[in-house]
């Protein structure tokens, strides 16, 4: 009997859920409300609480095949780039409120373009620096000027 | 009502209106015609532009993105044989052989002109059927809201392709969401342990788009760069041939019974909650090849395929949006973001929402009605620009999208808490993809969750005998149902673990 992802999964559920009924009972009851502010997510936590176990029990019973060499193989992924784009999401969003929406929108756009797909010749680099420029700009503009919805400003740059 | 019904159609025949629903009738059947864009991220994409129009005009421009979106799925289906949009996905089982038989302007074209007929006799039901069942609504107490609520968040779940188990956790999931911050009856603060950044909750809209967009885009990312990968066809420089539009409609409508049919099946499927478009069409195409009589043709180029498909993926938006209108409950993700720019311009959905709202309700059917002709004309006029728009390159489309979607998280309210629950929710999303558990009961959970809790308190407040949800007629019949669609699910997941065990001998 071994543990699988979903059993893994399951049990980080289940400590997620029992932590928070604890706390869930330790919530003030009010006056004015026969059922206090706990008493609807205890339900909650106590259902998912349940269903996690009930998935780290039909884990550990499910039969795994024990050669892989059989197995089909699964179609390959490029994790890498999701990690890589995660972390120029992050980045970008990290800098908005230091550079403004126009700089920074920029600098994503085209490093994000750059991480997903590396341009080769002088015409790529500019038709991806021409879409970074292209997005920040019509976007600020559309967006503060036209429909009035205001972006971030730079506490660095100032604009 | 033809008098409001009118005014309506006059109301948005105006250019303030007609304007955004043009555009995102045209935006919605670009990102229907991209394979790996949903017509749920294309109208998460439109939502920040609607921040700044008057509520109907926004309302209007969603509108426009859902019944285009639904359109422009079938140009991939027939010409890739790959779905546009997971709602044409039985489009591609005639589309594409049909194409690849050397008829792909026929292909395309019976499929939007079913879309208009489907969706135009799908308006119909939505203008004449929403009144009376917002007047159902009505009559509906908290206990039998409560009820309509867990049935749909148990058929959502139900449906969950890989384990019933991880739909009812992932509902679990979006409930919880709705739990964090201060409890909607006396303000107590729920599970923030002392922090300001979750003391106010999570607001809906970041998380919905984070967990929506970010699982969506990450998940086509994984596909790019990849050694020995294969790059999406493109479509630039595809020639349709010429053929006669008045032929396409006679076939149509030499099987009215069959059109109707499809309509009623996507109408049907669009009223229950959060079964999206689909669900709709895989279910009309099986009922066209069930009621034909030439059932063997089908999967071959048979052109009542992309009828019943078509038909059926645009009569489910009239379908969502009655739900919503009637219930405000969210028929799918599409109408979920809809609710939630509702929300913003402070319009509160629900059975009252007809009479309180009349000009914005007739004015939403109305710009439905409107989104067709859009819609047609729309392809009539743009087919060989959409065909290059096919094209786009992920490396190109996803940047820009993540920076709509981040505007659209920090325009709610103009402060960067909202873009970091994005980006946190963005995570937890993909997370949950990649560990198998199904977003559609999450993000119904997350709709619900504070309409469940109310609704709970607000009837043990009225009555505090608990019976009361299983005697009262619509309650008990409601949560019998819910019962009923679990065990459904569970016994159709043993008979199929049971198949899959007599095929597999145990060596």
């Amino acid at each position: 009997m071994s543990i699988g992802r979903d059993g893994i999964a399951g049990l980080v559920l289940l400590a997620i859920s029992l932590v928070l009924l604890v706390k869930s009972f330790q919530l003030p009851s009010l006056a004015i409300v026969p059922v206090g502010p706990g008493f609807y997510p205890a339900i909650v936590l106590a259902f998912m609480a349940a269903a996690s176990a009930l998935l780290v029990l039909q884990d550990l019973l499910k039969r795994r095949p024990t050669a892989v060499a059989d197995a089909p193989a699964a179609p390959p992924r490029n994790y890498r780039l999701v990690v890589i784009a995660f972390a120029i999401v992050g980045g970008y969003i990290a800098l908005l409120p230091l550079l403004g929406f126009r700089l920074a929108t920029v600098l994503f756009v085209g490093t994000l373009q750059a991480a997903l797909g590396w341009p080769q010749t002088a015409r790529q680099w500019l038709v991806l620096a021409a879409i970074a420029l292209g997005t920040g700009l019509v976007s600020y503009v559309v967006f503060e000027r036209y429909l009035m919805v205001l972006l971030p400003r730079g506490a660095w740059t100032g604009f | 009502m033809l008098d409001l019904l009118w005014s309506g159609l006059v109301n948005v025949a105006q250019w303030k209106y007609l304007l955004p629903l043009f555009a995102g009738t045209f935006i919605g059947v670009i990102g229907g015609s991209l394979p790996g864009v949903t017509i749920t991220m294309t109208v998460i994409v439109v939502l920040p532009f609607t921040y700044g129009l008057d509520p109907l005009a926004g309302l209007a421009a969603m509108t426009g993105v859902y019944v285009g979106g639904s359109t422009g799925g079938l140009i991939a289906c027939c010409l890739l044989g790959i779905p546009g949009s997971p709602a044409s996905i039985a489009t591609t089982f005639d589309g594409f052989p049909m194409a690849r038989n050397g008829e792909p302007g026929r292909a395309i074209w019976l499929g939007v002109w079913a879309s208009v007929w489907g969706g135009l006799l799908g308006a119909l039901f939505l203008v004449f059927l929403t009144g009376p069942l917002a007047a159902i609504a009505l009559e509906f107490g908290p206990w039998e809201y409560f009820s309509l609520f867990v049935l749909a968040m148990a058929m959502v779940a139900g449906l969950a392709e890989a384990s019933l188990l991880k739909g009812l956790i992932s509902t679990a999931i979006g409930l919880l969401i709705t739990v964090i911050g201060h409890d909607p009856i006396g303000s107590v603060p729920r599970f923030t342990f002392g922090s300001g950044f979750i003391g106010g909750g999570f607001p809906f809209l970041p998380v919905l788009i984070g967990i929506f967009a970010f699982a969506q885009i990450m998940t086509d990312l994984e596909k790019l760069n990849l050694p020995g990968g294969q790059a999406t066809p493109s479509l630039a420089g595809i020639k349709l041939e010429r053929f006669s539009h008045l032929k396409v409609n006679l076939e149509i409508f030499r099987q009215p019974f069959q059109l109707a049919w499809a309509t009623i099946v996507g109408l049907i499927i669009g009223i229950l909650p959060a079964i999206g478009g689909s669900a709709s069409s895989v279910m009309a195409y099986d009922q066209a090849k069930k009621f034909s009589k030439t059932p063997e043709r089908f999967g071959k180029g048979h052109p009542e395929g992309i009828i019943a498909s078509e038909a059926s993926n645009n009569a489910n938006v009239s379908g969502s949006l009655m739900t919503i209108m009637a219930f405000g409950i969210p028929g799918d993700a599409v109408t979920a973001v809809m609710l939630g720019a509702m929300t913003i311009h402070g319009i509160q959905s629900g059975p009252l929402f007809i009479s309180q709202n009349p000009d914005i309700a007739y004015g939403i059917y109305a710009a439905y009605i409107l989104a067709h002709p859009c819609m047609l004309l729309i392809c009539l006029a743009l087919m060989p620009l959409m065909l290059r728009v096919t094209s786009v390159r992920m490396a190109v489309l996803a940047p820009v999208v993540l920076v709509l979607c981040i505007v659209g998280a920090y325009a709610l309210n103009n402060t960067m808490q909202s873009v970091y629950v994005l980006l946190l929710f963005g995570v937890v999303g993909y997370g949950l993809v990649k560990l198998g558990f199904p977003l559609a009961p999450l993000i119904l959970g997350l709709i619900l969750g504070d309409q469940i809790e109310i609704n709970l308190v607000r009837a043990i407040m009225t009555d505090a005998n608990p019976w009361l949800f299983l005697t009262r007629p619509i309650s008990g019949g409601l949560l019998l149902a819910a019962a009923g669609s679990v065990a459904l699910a569970v016994w159709q997941h043993l008979r199929h673990q049971n198949r899959v065990a007599e095929e597999t001998p145990d060596f």
